[in-house]
């Protein structure tokens, strides 16, 4: 009997140093992209965790996409604690467009986080129905001054590409004649432009590439500062610089409110590492037509309050 | 303990036996087109509390549920009128017999089943849920050999391991 | 063309390749066949496992579980009258009676030989006639994908059982709970009764549980314990298909491919549409449509070909344009951007020996199919002779661990424990539960382009005749609607004669 109750304190004893060391040495962090598992933000985030192992020791990135937005990150917050190893996506989707439109679907809010990094950045387009001609910021102006009706193929109702059309023709004093046709996928309203269903959409430069290549769209403006500097949209004129508001889509990796500091500076550090090594640059800019974009908490406050002056701003005309 | 089941089972059964007997028979078209016109009518009066529209809408929000709860008030109109007629004419109605021993053992499967959801959600242990779902079953269908009780719960964890470590579903 | 086809190959024809297609085909004939686990979850929960790979094995292990999920619903659809995943509903109505007449087998063994065909037949497709296909498709808008609905509603007169005016009332029903959640024309929340979670609207696959896998469970009420379990001695199952039999699926399967392959390249439908627009073909071109709902060979026949035709289908859009044709499509797609593979037309010039590998890959993937389903029909056909005892319990873990896995939340198990009691009403209430299947599959794709429809059109029906493929799909309808009405004439007055 002694030496049984024996063996088992040993076991119980190696189990015990075997998991504390465990521990030790290196903590996995599961990575929750409440979105498509097939979406921009899940692919970039499981290249990351691919990439983390070999630029730590300590920290091993798992990847998991549910998709749910708000309900997903709702169920986040509801079961983690400060310091849990568990991290989260968060944009401007959720922290400028629903807190404003629909608030009630979120259980949390900007404080009950604490940011890590931002994953990438993406230059959204404008493209137009081949058939318009219509290539710059100076044809569309010519084209909305003639006050018919624009329609604009967009990627879900309320969504960041619906509010980047009001903005900009709502700015140029056409939101009266603006008309936004939904669909369930940025593919589908890529289609839709070419096919003539509508006259414009607006898309991530990647959903739009093979329309374009096919000669079905033209790419009118991106929604940035400047021009487009990389890829196959080198070139492509920025709405900022003719004094149309805009702002990029970025991703926002968070930890749970209250996580202890080093940790996050060590997490920054490991995503700050995977965002500069040249496989990743190369893959986020020549196939994803992404740029990395890494951000301070100031960077983050700003974006999420630029948008949400977009959004008061031209709310009426996305929903009515 | 084997004669405390025994015991167990006899009642059962004559519980059973006096159940089997029992029978309700219901029209069952009238009792169906009523059913759904009911719901029907709720759905159309809760429509404007649960479904906002815009002014800009071409077509709003409303508009697809409530033509589609105007066919289901005509279907049942016609379920009705059809019983109605047969009822005025004294032709035989659509009837339904319901044994009530059957219903008092679909409600014990649903409580296994109820059971098994709400032992796993309160415990957060979706192993603890299969293990209950196993044994209410396995008491269920009155099952003596004890190979049966093994070979179920080991499924069981098996399942609930699959889950858990091979597909990191976290339950 | 012709100048990649030995590259691919070469590509093609590794032991890698050959390695990870016949895992795939294991996985995903396995998870198909169990009550709860759908394709898309499968592909989701192993697309992790091909991003250390590349693009060639990654895709192949990934079409291997898509194509093989494709006819393993049909296992459970058969064996337990249960589908395993929504597109195998169809398969049902046939598969389970022909089981329980003893020829678990032989409907096993016609669902793996349709499927085969109907996935060699899009394969086929795919490679041949890829470019051309996809666009044609691409010129199919809103107006089009409405029409589609349209024709696919007039089905449920063909599953609306005795009555159709109850079929209708169960259609509506499943109609009306596709509204629930976000309306994706404005995002407004539609009868969510102030359930947060509810926006997200209600999942097919875990409705799908409760109408029929749990349900099935609760049915075991009606029996007496002691005729649970099948006399399995009494059974002599050959599986021998007769030479008849074959002759009279050859049409139904043919037919039921070409359709499937029409149906996968929209993007949006799936291989639930397929497999019901297909059933109710063959029913309606049938010289013994009184033998569907009660193991017609046919039956089985078209709804399997037709469903794994739609594999090779949806990826026509996928790789030419770039475009998902459904959910696990879309997943796959991320598989090849990881690999730096941005699909469309341009990159059958630039990696057109990747491309062809994927496409030549696909007819291999239906081969190790066949040859697996060949070894497993054996295997599963003796799940019959499970003592209920232990297989209902684990059909219901089994249940529970899939809804649960969907959005890994509880909240989808409550979901589908309140479908299995809906279902339960509903059965004594006589109304039939495949009607409320079909709203769910096409409630929202018809209600989201009825009204992006009119909203394009300013409010003007006139859309819906604006091109020659709405005129196609409204002859269709037509003709559709014309075969329900003289089926039913044809049924009266043969009530009548009696």
């Amino acid at each position: 009997m002694k030496r049984r109750i024996l063996s088992i304190a040993l076991l119980a004893a190696m189990c015990a140093a075997l998991l504390a060391g465990c521990g030790q040495k290196s903590a996995t962090w599961k990575v929750t992209c409440p979105w498509a598992p097939s979406g921009v933000a899940a692919m970039v985030s499981q290249q990351a965790a691919t990439k983390s192992t070999s630029y730590s020791d300590t920290i091993t990135l798992v990847a998991e996409a549910i998709k749910g937005d708000a309900a997903t990150v709702n169920t986040w917050v509801a079961d983690t604690k400060a310091n849990d190893t568990e991290l989260v996506f968060v944009g401007e989707g959720l922290l400028s467009i629903t807190s404003i439109l629909d608030p009630a679907k979120m259980q949390f809010g900007y404080e009950d986080f604490v940011f890590v990094e931002n994953l990438y950045s993406s230059i959204f387009v404008l493209s137009a129905d081949a058939k318009l001609n219509i290539g710059s910021v100076a044809d569309l102006e010519a084209y909305v001054q003639q006050g018919t009706e624009i329609s604009v193929a967009v990627n879900g109702a309320t969504s960041s590409e619906a509010f980047l059309a009001a903005a900009l023709f709502g700015s140029m004093g056409a939101g009266d004649k603006l008309k936004l046709t939904p669909y369930q996928s940025a593919a589908e309203a890529a289609q839709a432009v070419s096919r003539g269903e509508t006259q414009f959409a607006v898309s991530h430069q990647s959903q739009i590439l093979e329309t374009y290549q096919q000669k079905g769209v033209t790419v009118v403006c991106a929604f940035d500062e400047g021009n487009i500097e990389n890829g196959p949209f080198a070139g492509v004129e920025g709405v900022g610089q003719h004094g149309y508001p805009y702002f990029r889509n970025r991703c926002f990796v968070m930890a749970r409110a209250g996580t202890d500091e080093k940790k996050v500076a060590e997490l920054k550090e490991l995503y700050g590492k995977i965002l500069a090594d040249a496989e990743v640059v190369e893959w986020l800019q020549d196939t994803m037509l992404l740029e990395v974009d890494t951000m301070s908490v100031a960077d983050v406050e700003a974006h999420v309050e630029n948008v949400k002056s977009i959004v008061n701003e031209y709310k009426d005309i996305v929903a009515g | 303990m084997k004669q405390w089941v025994e015991q167990f089972n006899g009642r059962m059964d004559a519980w059973g036996r006096k159940l089997h007997e029992k029978e309700i028979r219901i029209p069952i078209d009238l009792v169906t087109g009523l059913a759904f016109a009911l719901f029907a009518l709720a759905i159309l009066l809760v429509m404007p509390d649960q479904v906002a529209v815009s002014e800009k809408d071409v077509v709003n929000g409303r508009a697809f549920p409530t033509l589609l709860m105007t066919v289901m008030l005509l279907c049942c109109a016609m379920l009705i009128g059809k019983e109605l007629y047969k009822l005025a004419t004294k032709q035989p109605l659509n009837w339904k017999v319901i044994n009530i021993q059957v219903e008092a053992k679909a409600l014990a499967i649903l409580g296994i089943l109820l059971g098994t959801y709400f032992l796993s959600k309160w415990t957060g242990l979706f192993v603890v849920g299969a293990v209950f779902c196993c044994l209410g079953f396995l008491l269920y269908f009155r099952c003596r050999k004890k190979s049966y009780y093994v070979i179920t719960l080991v499924i069981a964890v098996a399942i609930w391991a699959a889950f858990r470590f091979a597909l990191g579903v976290d339950f | 063309m012709l100048q990649y086809i030995a590259p691919a190959t070469g590509l093609l024809f590794t032991l890698e390749n050959i390695l990870w297609i016949n895992i795939g085909v294991f996985i995903g004939s396995v998870f198909a066949a169990i009550p709860g686990l759908s394709v898309i979850l499968c592909v989701i929960l192993f697309l992790p496992v091909t991003y250390s790979m590349t693009a060639i094995p990654g895709m192949m292990f990934l079409l291997g579980i898509y194509c093989a999920g494709g006819y393993g619903g049909s296992v459970s659809a058969i064996l337990i009258n249960t589908p395993g995943t929504p597109h195998a509903a169809a398969t049902m109505l046939d598969g389970h009676p022909l089981s329980e007449q003893g020829r678990t087998k032989a409907a096993l063994k016609i669902a793996l030989y349709a499927s085969t065909f109907g996935g060699i037949f899009s394969a086929l497709m795919l490679l041949f006639l890829g470019p051309q296909v996809a666009r044609v498709a691409a010129q199919l808008g809103t107006a089009e994908y409405f029409m589609v609905c349209v024709f696919g509603l007039t089905i449920i007169a063909g599953v609306s059982g005795k009555s159709m005016i109850k079929g209708l009332i169960s259609a509506c029903l499943g109609l009306l709970i596709s509204c629930v959640g976000s309306d994706p024309m404005t995002s407004y929340d539609r009868f969510t009764f102030g359930i947060s979670r509810l926006y997200l609207g209600l999942d097919l696959a875990v409705c799908l549980i409760g109408l029929f896998a749990l349900v099935e469970i609760m049915s075991k009420a009606e029996k007496r314990l002691d005729r649970l379990n099948l006399d399995t001695t009494q059974i002599k199952d050959d599986g021998v298909i007769t030479k008849e039999e074959y002759k009279r699926m050859a049409r139904p399967v043919l037919l039921s491919s070409i359709i499937g392959v029409m149906v996968g390249i929209i993007p949006g439908t799936g291989a639930s549409e397929a497999s019901w627009f297909s059933y109710n073909t063959a029913k309606n071109m049938s010289k013994h449509p009184e033998e569907f709902g009660h193991g017609s060979v046919e039956g089985i026949a078209a709804a399997e070909s037709a469903n794994n035709a739609v594999t090779g289908a949806t990826l026509i859009p996928l790789l030419t344009l770039g475009i998902p044709g459904d959910g696990t499509v879309a997943i796959m797609l991320s598989a090849l951007m990881i690999n730096g593979l941005n699909p469309g037309l341009s990159l059958f010039t630039t990696q057109g020996d990747i491309m062809y590998a994927i496409m030549l890959g696909l007819i291999l993937v239906n081969v190790f199919m066949f040859l697996q389903g060949k070894f497993l029909t054996t295997l599963f056909a003796k799940v019959v002779s499970i003592p209920q005892e232990i297989l209902t319990p684990i059909i219901v873990i089994f249940c529970f661990a899939g809804a649960y896995s969907v959005n890994e939340n509880f909240f989808d198990v409550g979901v589908a424990l309140i479908f299995a009691m809906l279902a339960w009403i509903l059965r004594k209430l006589e109304l039939p539960p495949v009607p409320i299947l079909l709203g769910l599959v096409l409630g929202s794709m018809t209600e989201t382009n009825f009204r992006r429809a009119l909203l394009i059109s300013n409010g003007s029906p006139k859309i819906f005749f604006s091109s020659v493929y709405c005129i196609i799909f409204l002859v269709l309808i037509l003709l559709a609607v014309g075969a329900i009405v003289r089926g039913k004439m044809k049924e009266r007055s043969t009530q009548k004669e009696d």
